[in-house]
């Protein structure tokens, strides 16, 4: 059957704030200005996109509690009929902060941790004892029962560190635990020599993570980074060939500026002046996203139908043109 | 009787263009069965639907198997053999990904 031609993103990832209370060094949000959107535009906007389609929709930042009204938006978006989901670094999410997301309707809330080591990570995110409260909320949150997830940025000190991140996931009650791919944006860019994995690295990892993946029934290991597909384990429940970004998702900026994802810097729309809809049919960057065209070592590549040159927003960070090849491709 | 309820995980919507496009082409005696009319999504995963599909979900809340395949009789020209297979095979389909459960 033929996919169909979408009508609206199924999702949108929000940033609410560009505010933080860690200083995390691969973040790709700390080079954003800290214009934010007013409660009453961004309820205005969330009914908006709910009329045109969009099911879901996962907020972050900055960090998104930090935003006093981060229960009544919440509120007004599930009401809306969106699934609500967020992204947070989890320090102020006590039982109390816990059972009031509860009440505002979100469905899953992802916690950001960087290692199953407290030390490590608390260095990495810049804040004394952020590990534990993470993790805390982790359990908070389960226990309101709201499902929770880890998101776990790959790099220099936790790519060898699978099993344990398994074991923390599990010991913590979390449905999902997300892999993300480095992505040399923001800090990250800053910060990449120090933090990103060599190809062969990622190789090393991926083909680990993805048997760890089939081999673990109680918990979703997610792998978003579409080039595994060269390894000829594709994730079997991989919603479309090569990056989402702009085929099923879209990034909504604090100050409402509409980009493909939050990694890719170029501005298709604003969502308090453009009608959504009519962005995702008509941006000409999100058609080169859709039809990207096969640039170097990807021309010849026999993988590329199902890779798509891997994530456009590394390529693009990397080299200029989110049509050459990932950088993080070790196919030769 | 069991009764299909839906997974209250899973989000769908139906795509208007392309309900559209299989609605002309039934119109014209076409086959419209390659036509991904509504999109079903749920914790990561995705499902396109054709035209029956879509029917067959829109009705997959509180009615039997049975109630479901006498519904689309009415609607669609088709044989009954035919209809049982094709909602019988669907319907494991979606049960498998966990995105139905019978009660």
């Amino acid at each position: 059957m033929s996919e169909p031609v979408l009508k609206a993103p199924i999702t949108i990832n929000w940033a609410l704030n560009n505010s933080c209370n860690f200083s995390c060094r691969h973040c790709y949000s700390r080079v954003d200005n800290g214009d934010e959107l007013d409660g009453a535009t961004l309820k205005e906007c969330l009914t908006r996109c709910a009329k045109a389609g969009v099911m879901a929709v996962n907020f972050g930042g900055g960090e998104p509690l930090l935003r006093s009204d981060i229960l009544e938006i919440a509120r007004h978006a599930a009401d809306a009929g969106f699934r609500v989901s967020m992204n947070s670094n989890g320090y102020l999410i006590d039982p109390r902060k816990a059972a009031e997301l509860k009440a505002a309707g979100f469905a899953k809330i992802g916690i950001s941790i960087d290692s199953h080591i407290p030390e490590v990570h608390d260095k990495f995110r810049g804040v004394a004892g952020s590990h534990i409260k993470a993790l805390a909320a982790l359990d908070n949150l389960s226990n309101t029962g709201i499902k929770t997830s880890i998101s776990t940025v790959i790099c220099t000190f936790n790519f060898d560190t699978i099993d344990d991140l398994i074991l923390m996931a599990k010991a913590h009650g979390a449905s999902q635990l997300n892999f993300h791919n480095f992505k040399c944006s923001g800090l990250g860019m800053a910060n990449k020599d120090e933090l990103d994995l060599a190809p062969e690295q990622w190789k090393n990892f991926y083909r680990e993570a993805m048997q760890r993946k089939v081999a673990t029934k109680d918990l979703d290991i997610s792998l978003d980074d579409p080039i595994i597909a060269s390894l000829g384990m594709r994730d079997e429940t991989a919603m479309v060939k090569g990056s989402v970004c702009g085929k099923l998702s879209l990034n909504i900026k604090s100050n409402g500026d509409i980009t493909p994802c939050g990694f890719i810097p170029a501005v298709i729309g604003n969502i308090v002046k453009d009608d959504l809809k009519e962005v995702w049919r008509n941006s000409q960057v999100l058609d080169k996203l859709r039809n990207k065209t096969p640039q170097g070592k990807c021309a010849s590549c026999s993988d590329y139908a199902d890779c798509l040159g891997g994530c456009s927003a590394r390529a693009l960070a990397m080299t200029g043109d989110f049509n050459n090849p990932d950088p993080h491709c070790w196919v030769e | 009787m069991k009764r299909i309820v839906r997974n209250p995980d899973v989000l769908w919507r139906e795509e208007d263009d392309a309900m559209e496009e299989a609605a002309r082409l039934l119109e014209q005696g076409e086959d419209a069965a390659e036509i991904g009319t509504a999109i079903l999504f749920a914790d990561g995963t995705m499902v396109t639907l054709n035209l029956l599909g879509t029917e067959i979900w829109k009705r997959c809340e509180g009615r039997s198997e049975e109630e479901i395949i006498a519904e689309l009789l009415d609607e669609f020209d088709v044989e009954l053999d035919i209809l049982k297979n094709d909602v019988s095979a669907f319907l494991d389909e979606l049960a498998g990904k966990r995105y139905i459960s019978y009660v």
